[in-house]
């Protein structure tokens, strides 16, 4: 909180570069930001900011880079994370980073205890004084609760409000929303928002321009090491801000829409299902509801958080059971209701969770792409090296999965290319319909781009898809129909149309 | 209903009474004063080497040489004073700085060279242990001079340890549990990344912790010098495990965050009353450490339920 008048700026970083090696990573970077703002700072994975705020953060020392760090009209030389601190900077990282067998008061009073040394702690006065910080910055968390026992959200919450503690003239949230839902989300930003209003000046790192264009007041775009694009509120717009993040134009985000032949066989087709609800028992997810799907189409599911799509999905690939209806291959057939009989008749389902169900994270590219394919690799039950390496290669390389090293463990990459990578685990088995579940989920644009190519040489191919996306546009832009589902009806179906992102929404609040 | 929540340390004491109380049901002459006191004298040595340790494992780290330090302690106080004749108050200050150079070595090797604490501890076990062995050649020190030996057989010398003792778990609880310096050392062991981003000093901190077991090492071996009147480099055989479980009966987290020296000594209690109570009882001793190793089992069953809500009550 810098009332100093000194200057109209929090914080100013000018003219900075930092090589690693051959390697550019900044380029002279200029970062300003005003008293009293929420600067949105955006840029894909790799575009700097996590070197910049490195070296804001006092993690590179002041010596290993080029140019001047001003904090509220001083200039500071940052040796390491407590001369930062000091300096008044605050960095709240992107990974959940508390004390879990400490209460929440004794969280936020850490930085305080560590200059007090050794004295009695009088936790009923501390919580008292902690209670009123909380209410004073409306951080909604009760301070003698144990960290343990909070959810994440409340977690991040905890470490923005210890971050608050130690008064910072610059407070810096590291991509703050990656792990919430969007009501956390909406949390949050009236937290951030409130702490502007006390003055706080803050910088909000994040890829997401939806959330720039919601909370911030200016914003600056890092793209290779460079200051592309920077702007305040009265000139935002979205299509600006993107192609600036990803250095081309909206338009080419998205693929062009293959025309499906009329000719081309209905694939699927759903009659009158009745989809149980995974938990509860014999009580129906959603009332009945029809849908064929072509051949060559892309087909998106839409509705809210909850609405019951990606139980739809798990119904058609046989984890979730259904209560009643039909379920028809494109000739007619039914499949058995066990998983193995739905991968049979040639569904792929690509998870949501590639965390949890999707992927095999301590082994190799090659090891999980061909997991599902073990069988046809194998000779007498041996499995042969050779000709999964060649599968394996030729699918890391359709997909462009980065790295190009099949043997690279899947932990290690990101976002994207894992996503990728369990595209590919599913192609590999030569479906007919894919379905995937929020396949952009978590991954930055580039990436987002090559999935949607990827999908779109799918219908290409002559396979269909149903899609399930919560990103609107990106679902309307996508898919060839929309299909709504809310307050567990069937809504209605639309063409996918990037401009009717009003109307499916609408749709989807089960407003028609 | 708040009114009736018994804390952690509530139910255990409740649990060591239970115990008690069972043992004297079945033998009478077990609820004398006589029989109370070796309880409690039994353990004041491990009590007063294992109370910092608390403060040390509540920070994530370990220290198996203990035992093996103390032993060390005794030696060098007992060769000190028999032998160099030096003055009790500078042989006590000398072999504290045995103790607490021993603990720094662990400090540097695990925090500077890096090294796992368990395994550098280990190494340190050996060692401490072979030089206590090599000093003293293996013999015990005896000749204890004035006020040194004039304690064994008075009433002082009867309750000495066990003074000691409570005034070094007091100490350890005081700061572990109502400091901010505590505060700090659970932060460090609950989450290491969140003590720095706090500007925490982990390695300084860590180090202090050290030192700080090292010297508390040292005092139970001057204690047990001045209670036996006679020191042996046998001394301290084993503690470390009677440490780390009475660590787990009383409620501490061997992985760091949460600790209590208070619990420490109540499970050091339970221990010792069913050891002495087996063998008042005419138990085959065989089945004490039976019985610990199972109690050891289950007080880390209650922790596991318990875990949530411990630090919060």
């Amino acid at each position: 909180m810098s009332e100093k008048s000194t200057g109209q700026y929090a914080l100013e970083m000018s003219h900075i570069s930092k090589n690693f090696g051959p390697v550019i990573a900044l380029h002279d970077v200029d970062l300003k930001i005003r008293n009293g703002y929420i600067h949105g700072l955006i840029g894909q994975n790799g575009a700097g900011k996590s070197t910049l705020m490195k070296i804001l953060s006092g993690y590179y020392p002041s010596g290993t880079f080029d140019g001047e760090i001003i904090v509220a009209g001083n200039n500071v030389e940052l040796k390491s994370p407590r001369d930062a601190q000091q300096s008044g900077i605050a960095i709240v990282p992107q990974e959940i980073t508390v004390a879990g067998t400490l209460t929440v008061a004794e969280n936020i009073l850490l930085s305080e205890f560590n200059k007090r040394g050794l004295k009695l702690y009088a936790k009923r006065d501390e919580d008292k004084a902690i209670e009123k910080f909380l209410a004073d910055n409306g951080i909604p968390l009760v301070s003698s609760q144990l960290v343990d026992t909070l959810t994440l959200p409340q977690k991040q919450i905890l470490m923005i409000a210890s971050a608050l503690y130690m008064n910072p003239k610059v407070l810096v949230l590291d991509e703050p929303t990656s792990s919430l839902t969007n009501d956390e989300i909406g949390t949050l930003f009236s937290i951030v928002r409130n702490l502007k209003v006390k003055g706080y000046t803050t910088v909000f790192i994040t890829h997401k321009i939806a959330e720039i264009m919601d909370l911030c007041d200016s914003v600056s775009i890092l793209r290779d090491g460079q200051v592309v694009y920077e702007t305040d509120r009265t000139h935002f717009n979205s299509d600006t801000l993107i192609s600036n993040m990803i250095g081309r134009s909206i338009g080419e985000l998205y693929p062009t829409k293959n025309v499906i032949k009329s000719d081309a066989p209905v694939v699927l087709s759903v009659t009158d299902l009745i989809v149980e609800n995974p938990r509860k028992p014999g009580e129906k997810m959603l009332d009945a509801f029809s849908f064929e799907l072509r051949a060559g189409e892309i087909l998106g599911l839409g509705g809210l958080v909850g609405s019951g799509r990606t139980e739809i999905l798990k119904a058609l690939f046989r984890e979730n059971s259904v209560l009643a209806g039909k379920i028809q291959l494109g000739d007619g057939k039914v499949y058995g209701d066990a998983i193995p009989d739905a991968l049979d008749a040639g569904i792929a389902y690509i998870t949501e969770d590639r965390k949890i169900e999707g992927l095999l994270f301590n082994m190799t590219i090659r090891g999980n792409l061909t997991a599902s394919i073990m069988q046809v690799l194998s000779a007498k039950g041996v499995l042969k090296r050779k000709s999964e390496k060649e599968i394996a290669k030729e699918t890391s390389k359709s997909l462009s999965v980065k790295p190009s090293d099949i043997e690279a463990l899947i932990g290690n990459l990101s976002g994207g290319n894992q996503q990728k990578v369990l595209i590919g685990k599913s192609l590999l088995v030569k479906p007919l319909i894919f379905m995937l579940d929020e396949p952009t989920k978590g991954v930055d644009i580039a990436s987002k781009a090559e999935i949607y190519q990827i999908i779109h040489d799918l219908v290409e191919k002559g396979a269909g898809v149903l899609l399930v996306s919560s990103e609107f546009p990106e679902l309307l832009a996508i898919s060839h129909r929309v299909i709504v589902f809310a307050n567990g009806k069937y809504q209605g179906e639309m063409v996918g149309d990037i401009d009717k992102e009003h109307e499916l929404m609408l749709m989807a609040i089960g407003g028609k | 209903m708040k009114s009736l929540r018994i804390s952690p340390i509530g139910k255990r004491v409740i649990f060591v009474f239970i115990i008690f109380g069972a043992f004297a049901l079945l033998k009478n002459s077990f609820a004398t004063y006589d029989s109370i006191l070796s309880i409690v004298q039994g353990i004041a040595f491990v009590g007063i080497a294992s109370a910092f340790l608390t403060l040390l494992i509540t920070s994530g780290e370990f220290d198996i040489s203990i035992g093996a330090n103390a032993a060390l302690a005794a030696i060098v106080a007992g060769e000190l004073v028999a032998k160099s004749h030096l003055s009790l108050w500078l042989s006590i200050f000398l072999t504290l700085l045995v103790g607490l150079v021993i603990g720094a070595i662990n400090g540097a090797v695990v925090l500077i060279a890096k090294v796992p604490s368990f395994i550098a501890t280990i190494a340190m076990l050996f060692i401490a242990r072979s030089f206590s062995v090599y000093i003293s050649q293996a013999k015990a020190i005896e000749n204890f001079p004035g006020l040194w030996k004039g304690f064994k057989g008075s009433v002082m010398g009867q309750y000495f340890s066990i003074i000691v003792m409570l005034v070094v778990i007091l100490i350890g609880e005081f700061i572990l549990n109502y400091t901010t310096f505590g505060k700090v050392i659970a932060a460090i062991g609950a989450n290491k990344e969140a003590a720095r981003i706090a500007g925490i000093n982990v390695i300084r901190t860590k180090f202090i912790l050290f030192m700080l077991t090292g010297v508390g090492a040292a005092l139970a071996g001057i204690v047990a010098d001045i209670h036996f009147s006679s020191a042996r480099s046998s001394l301290g055989t084993g503690w470390e495990l009677y440490a780390i479980a009475g660590l787990v009966i009383g409620g501490t987290s061997l992985f760091g965050g949460r600790g209590t020296v208070v619990g420490l000594l109540i499970g050091l209690l339970l221990m010792q009353i069913i050891a002495s109570g087996m063998v008042a009882g005419g138990i085959d001793p065989w089945w004490q450490t039976v019985i610990t190793g199972v109690i050891v089992l289950i007080s880390l069953g209650i922790d596991r339920k318990r875990k949530k809500v411990f630090v919060n009550e």
